[in-house]
């Protein structure tokens, strides 16, 4: 049992060194770099909230049109 | 040629995926309302924009390593990463909604009973996705994915007129009836129907997902460039299917995916009709499973859990269980006795447009990010595209608005 084991240990370490090699080195995950917070601009953070009104208020029609469609029906 | 083959994948898929079950019968109903004329050329225009959009995507994946929810958490902060996961994971719940509704749409057309429908395709995607490998189930998605062109021979079989198609390419006319409200929704859902945040989110994990480097940015080009011409392709195959109800003057405006399927029997056959059936649910099941996906990457990149179906499910249960739970909410919306259906299928797409402007912003803030990108960085040429698309889908969105609440104010008929 102990030597199944380990042959399947052995054969699953080879299976990662087989795709090691195949791989390039910049597609390991381990390679995945890691970028630093950027401070918005107050120019761009007043454009994300006045699309964000804009998402809100457009909803807001889409329910109206909604409502007016199905009252419109029955 | 075989390099081409294995890097094939998220762009055709993100686009035969984005011709889903709203999307379908959108053209449908676009060609039973206004035949041939203004809108053939507006489709093939919408995914031109669809490409400008989602080639940002591909550079941003294949530089940065990091799904797009991932990178917005890590380079703005949680609270927009939060955000911008919430108005994808609202807006895909509608959408898979209307995913399950075309399926059950398609189907019913050959007397499948809903909850069969529904409930099998649902097992489809929990399928799909057990394989645990992301190669094999995008092959699975890609061998759906291709039947999405079966609108093609519907169109051939409903003899569409050559020179009125050459010549709606050359005038985008005619409009019958001109600018009005009708038309403003039509418009709306036909640019929901090719440009969606879903797609950023999906395309932008998918390339990750696959491992695809700076190097491959060139065959990822051509990927979505090739899904593009595909799309459009089958969308305007669509439109043509269902311009002999507009020449016969049926009045198409409350019909449902069977509908369309039953009223062309007359025009193009029961064999037509089959297809056009066929199509829907072809198209609402390639879609359910590339959205229920893109809301999991999503939920997994923002949470800091791995985002990936190559992770066992053992041991990421959250972001499988989020899978899961996306789809089989939208599932049992639909088996809902009396719910809504035809007014959630209408406003999807609409809703769809409504959110890309503030999704093109972070797209466009991203790419722009040379301290990430470096010399994959965007271009004039890119930014003046890029930036053009924002500016007119915020402008459809006012004039929806506007025609919304006056509904004569832009009549031009």
């Amino acid at each position: 049992m102990k030597n199944t084991d380990s042959t399947s240990m052995t054969s699953s370490h080879a299976n990662y060194a087989w795709i090691h090699e195949v791989l390039e080195p910049d597609q390991l995950a381990s390679t995945k770099p890691l970028f630093g917070r950027r401070k918005l601009g107050a120019t761009t953070l007043a454009l994300l909230w006045i699309l964000r009104l804009y998402v809100l208020l457009m909803i807001f029609l889409i329910g109206y049109q909604v409502w007016s469609a199905f009252h419109a029906k029955f | 040629m075989r390099l081409f083959w294995v890097l094939l994948g998220p762009g055709i898929l993100v686009m035969l995926g984005e011709n889903d079950g709203p999307s379908m019968i959108s053209y449908a109903t676009t060609g039973a309302s206004y035949g041939i004329g203004f809108f053939l050329p507006f489709i093939l225009l919408t995914f031109a924009m669809a490409y400008v959009v989602q080639e940002m995507t591909v550079r941003l994946g294949a530089v940065t390593k990091k799904g797009h929810a991932e990178l917005i958490n890590e380079r703005f902060g949680k609270f927009w990463g939060w955000f911008a996961m919430g108005d994808l994971v609202f807006g895909n719940l509608l959408t898979l909604v209307t995913e399950f509704i075309a399926i059950r749409a398609g189907l019913g057309f050959f007397h499948v009973p809903a909850a069969v429908s529904v409930l099998g395709a649902f097992l489809l995607i929990v399928a799909a996705v057990a394989t645990q490998r992301y190669w094999t189930w995008e092959r699975i998605v890609l061998s759906f994915a291709i039947f999405n062109l079966i609108f093609i021979p519907v169109a051939v079989m409903a003899h569409p007129v050559a020179s009125d198609v050459v010549k709606a390419f050359f005038t985008w006319g005619p409009l019958p009836g001109g600018v009005n409200a009708a038309f403003m929704l039509l418009i709306m859902s036909n640019i929901g129907a090719t440009v969606t945040p879903w797609m950023l989110f999906f395309q932008q994990s998918a390339v990750v997902d696959k491992g695809l480097t700076p190097k491959d940015i060139t065959h990822g080009r051509v990927d979505t460039a090739l899904g593009a011409l595909l799309a459009a392709v089958a969308a305007s195959a669509t439109l043509l299917a269902t311009v002999p109800l507009f020449t016969h003057h049926v009045d198409a405006s409350n019909f449902q995916g069977a509908d369309f399927a039953k009223a062309l029997i007359p025009h193009v056959g029961n064999i037509g009709a089959s297809l056009f059936a066929l199509g829907l649910f072809e198209a609402g099941i390639v879609a359910a499973l590339t959205i229920s996906l893109s809301s999991a990457y999503a939920f997994g990149e923002v949470s800091g859990r791995s985002a990936s179906i190559n992770s066992p499910m053992k041991e990421n249960i959250p972001f499988y269980a989020f899978l899961f739970a996306a789809a089989g909410i939208a599932a049992l919306l639909v088996l809902i006795p009396n719910a809504p259906l035809v007014f959630i299928t209408l406003i999807v797409n609409v809703i769809a447009v409504l959110a890309m402007p503030p999704a093109i912003v972070f797209l466009l803030l991203l790419v722009n990010d040379k301290e990430i990108m470096g010399q994959h960085a965007n271009r004039i040429l890119g930014n003046v595209f890029g930036i053009g698309v924002t500016i007119f889908l915020i402008l459809a969105g006012l004039a929806y608005g506007i025609l919304t609440i006056f509904p004569h104010l832009l009549t031009t008929s």
